[in-house]
């Protein structure tokens, strides 16, 4: 492993373009992400913490600016590329939890690994570690539309574990639970970065902010605030 | 990764709407058969024709008066000057690349047994028609040089005639009249059954100078004659040209159809025909085509969430691309294999019913309707595939 930092912004600034109007939604962001951090993107709609964090998954790409993943400019990485590092080095957990109704919920965890090449056998196999690992052994064969939502979410953070991501990106994660099974989230999210998962985690949840190490606050497309968590770090 | 991961992808989809896999289905299930099952008639067609035209001699000639611009089927009866028999004396004396000369005169008369009458096509000819024309007297015999000098009132008559006139009984040595004019039964023709269209078991046979005296003709209506063998055809004819041309003062009026020329003119005939039927059936498959892009494009804007999450999660525009490709291509393609099983036993359907069309489906029908669906889905996938593909994944998580 290099010395670089895992993921480094810098200056980077996102416009978006309809018709003749153009957004700057991102304003010149730097920051670093470090193994191993628990981190919030907390800010008011439209300060472009998730426009952030689809630049910082991969998703999108910044209009100026660099970024570089363990010390490699990605900038000018081709589509299949991009499809690769998401793929190797990032797990995304949706605000709606995104399982295909079509296959069981082992197949739906099993997906990352179809892209990554796995034989069905290993990638079943794996699939029920990772829902074991989430409290889920015993649902592998269930189609999701028979779990409730906060299984789902678990589902899909399994999901999101499948190919032993760097990074865990989850987008608003408790925005469809209720306030209890949110909090079941939040104690899997704290329990993965024990384990040691990266986290970044965009929310309006204070809860969620709370337990993060690392709060960074966005507002109108700028870095109001870079801040270490105490309670988080008691938590601990 | 694995195109095998990508075929499973599209089954799972497939699967997942079974109905409406199937209806698009059907559009290329009745594209494909109907090509098989047209081809196969087509064909069938064409089998049966030539091989009526093997049946009516090999190497066959037929020189009638008339000169016409066609070198197939089909004469201009101008009657510049008569066919003769001196015409046939003057070939049979002179031309060296002929195998035997028949001549042939037709016309329409009553035939009478007791109190039982047919109205049938009276053929005056001689001893060579039988080696010319491939038919046998199966019963008896047929005409000899002997009658036709003679100018012997005989008859050899056909299946039909006989069972028509004589039911059960024994037609030979009995009396029939043609016309008013007596003639002893010698001979019955083996059965041929419909060829091209005439039937030749519902003719009979008679001494050609007996024909013309008693239909008062004295040309005849052509001489039959066949070239020693299939490369001497076309000089055969030249050297039948010369000849009749010297006899007829200079004028060539008259025309030598050989059965070569009408074989290769029927054949171009049911050839044109059967792509004619298969370009038809293929505009079923286009349509069957145009009804997977419809549904791959419904699909797509179905499953956009699913494509941004795929996305994602690691799925390449190629992967993308791939997957809906496959997913048509295997419409398409299921739906090729079911078309030609279905056509292909209908096809056979068919001639277990019609045993006189002699349908057989091709292989090259099967291995065009094959690709056809193949490249079908493949075409009309395309664009739905590369609309997937394209999808921004941001904005396809969001789509609702």
């Amino acid at each position: 492993m290099s010395d670089a930092p895992l993921i480094r912004l810098d200056d980077v600034t996102k416009v978006f373009v309809t018709g003749a109007i153009h957004y700057e939604v991102l304003k010149g962001i730097s920051i670093e992400v470090g193994r191993g951090e628990y981190i919030a993107l907390v800010g008011a709609s439209g300060s472009g913490k998730s426009t952030l964090l689809n630049i910082l998954g991969c998703l999108d790409v910044p209009t100026s600016g660099h970024y570089r993943l363990e010390g490699e400019e990605i900038s000018a990485k081709s589509d299949t590329e991009m499809a690769h590092i998401r793929n190797r080095f990032f797990g995304f957990v949706f605000q709606s939890f995104n399982l295909l109704g079509r296959y069981t919920v082992a197949e739906n965890v099993a997906l990352p690994m179809v892209y990554h090449g796995l034989g069905r056998r290993e990638r079943l196999d794996k699939a029920k570690a990772l829902l074991a690992r989430v409290g889920l052994g015993d649902f592998t064969s269930h189609y999701p539309s028979e779990l409730s939502g906060g299984m789902q979410q678990r589902v899909a953070i399994a999901r999101a574990l499948a190919n032993n991501p760097a990074v865990l990106f989850a987008d608003e994660p408790t925005g469809n639970l209720d306030s209890k099974t949110g909090m079941e989230i939040i104690s899997l999210f704290e329990q993965l970065n024990a384990e040691g998962t990266t986290l970044v985690v965009v929310t309006h949840d204070a809860r969620v902010a709370q337990h993060a190490r690392r709060v960074l606050t966005l507002a109108d497309g700028h870095m109001l605030t870079d801040q270490k968590n105490s309670a988080g770090a008691e938590a601990l | 990764m694995n195109p095998f991961e990508h075929l499973r992808i599209a089954f799972d989809a497939l699967l997942a709407n079974k109905i409406r896999a199937f209806l698009t289905m059907l559009g290329v299930i009745i594209g494909v058969a109907s090509v098989i099952m047209l081809v196969a008639i087509g064909e069938g067609a064409q089998t049966y024709i030539r091989k009526e035209l093997m049946g009516i001699g090999t190497n066959l000639l037929i020189i009638v008066p008339g000169k016409t611009e066609t070198s197939g089927m089909g004469r201009m009866p101008s009657g510049i000057q008569k066919i003769t028999l001196a015409d046939l004396r003057a070939l049979e004396k002179r031309a060296t690349l002929l195998n035997g000369l028949s001549a042939v005169v037709v016309s329409n008369a009553p035939v009478k047994y007791q109190n039982r009458m047919r109205n049938v096509e009276v053929i005056g000819t001689d001893q060579n028609f039988e080696q010319v024309r491939n038919l046998r007297a199966e019963i008896g015999s047929f005409i000899s040089k002997a009658d036709v000098d003679a100018q012997r009132r005989v008859v050899v008559i056909g299946r039909t005639v006989r069972k028509e006139l004589f039911g059960e009984a024994n037609p030979l040595g009995r009396t029939v009249k043609i016309g008013e004019t007596k003639f002893r039964v010698i001979g019955i023709m083996e059965s041929k059954g419909v060829t091209l269209g005439m039937d030749i078991d519902d003719h009979v046979f008679i001494p050609v100078e007996t024909a013309q005296e008693i239909f008062d003709q004295d040309g005849l209506t052509n001489i039959l004659t066949q070239a020693i063998n299939e490369n001497a055809i076309e000089r055969a004819k030249e050297q039948i040209k010369t000849i009749m041309i010297a006899r007829h003062a200079g004028e060539e009026d008259f025309t030598i159809i050989s059965q070569q020329a009408m074989l290769s003119t029927m054949q171009t005939i049911l050839t044109t025909f059967t792509y004619v039927l298969a370009g038809i059936a293929s505009i079923s498959l286009l349509v069957g085509g145009i009804g997977i892009m419809n549904i791959m494009l419904v699909s797509v804007r179905e499953r956009t969430r699913e494509i941004g999450l795929r996305k994602a999660i690691g799925a390449s525009q190629r992967d993308i691309l791939l997957q809906f490709v496959i997913e048509s291509v295997t419409l398409s393609v299921i739906g090729g294999i079911i078309g030609i099983l279905f056509g292909a036993g209908v096809a056979y359907g068919a001639r277990a019913a019609f045993p006189a069309l002699p349908v057989d489906v091709s292989a090259w029908s099967v291995v065009l309707a094959f690709t056809f669906a193949f490249f079908v889905g493949a075409f009309f996938g395309i664009y739905p595939a590369m609309k997937a593909a394209r999808l921004n994944p941001i904005e396809a998580l969001r789509y609702e």
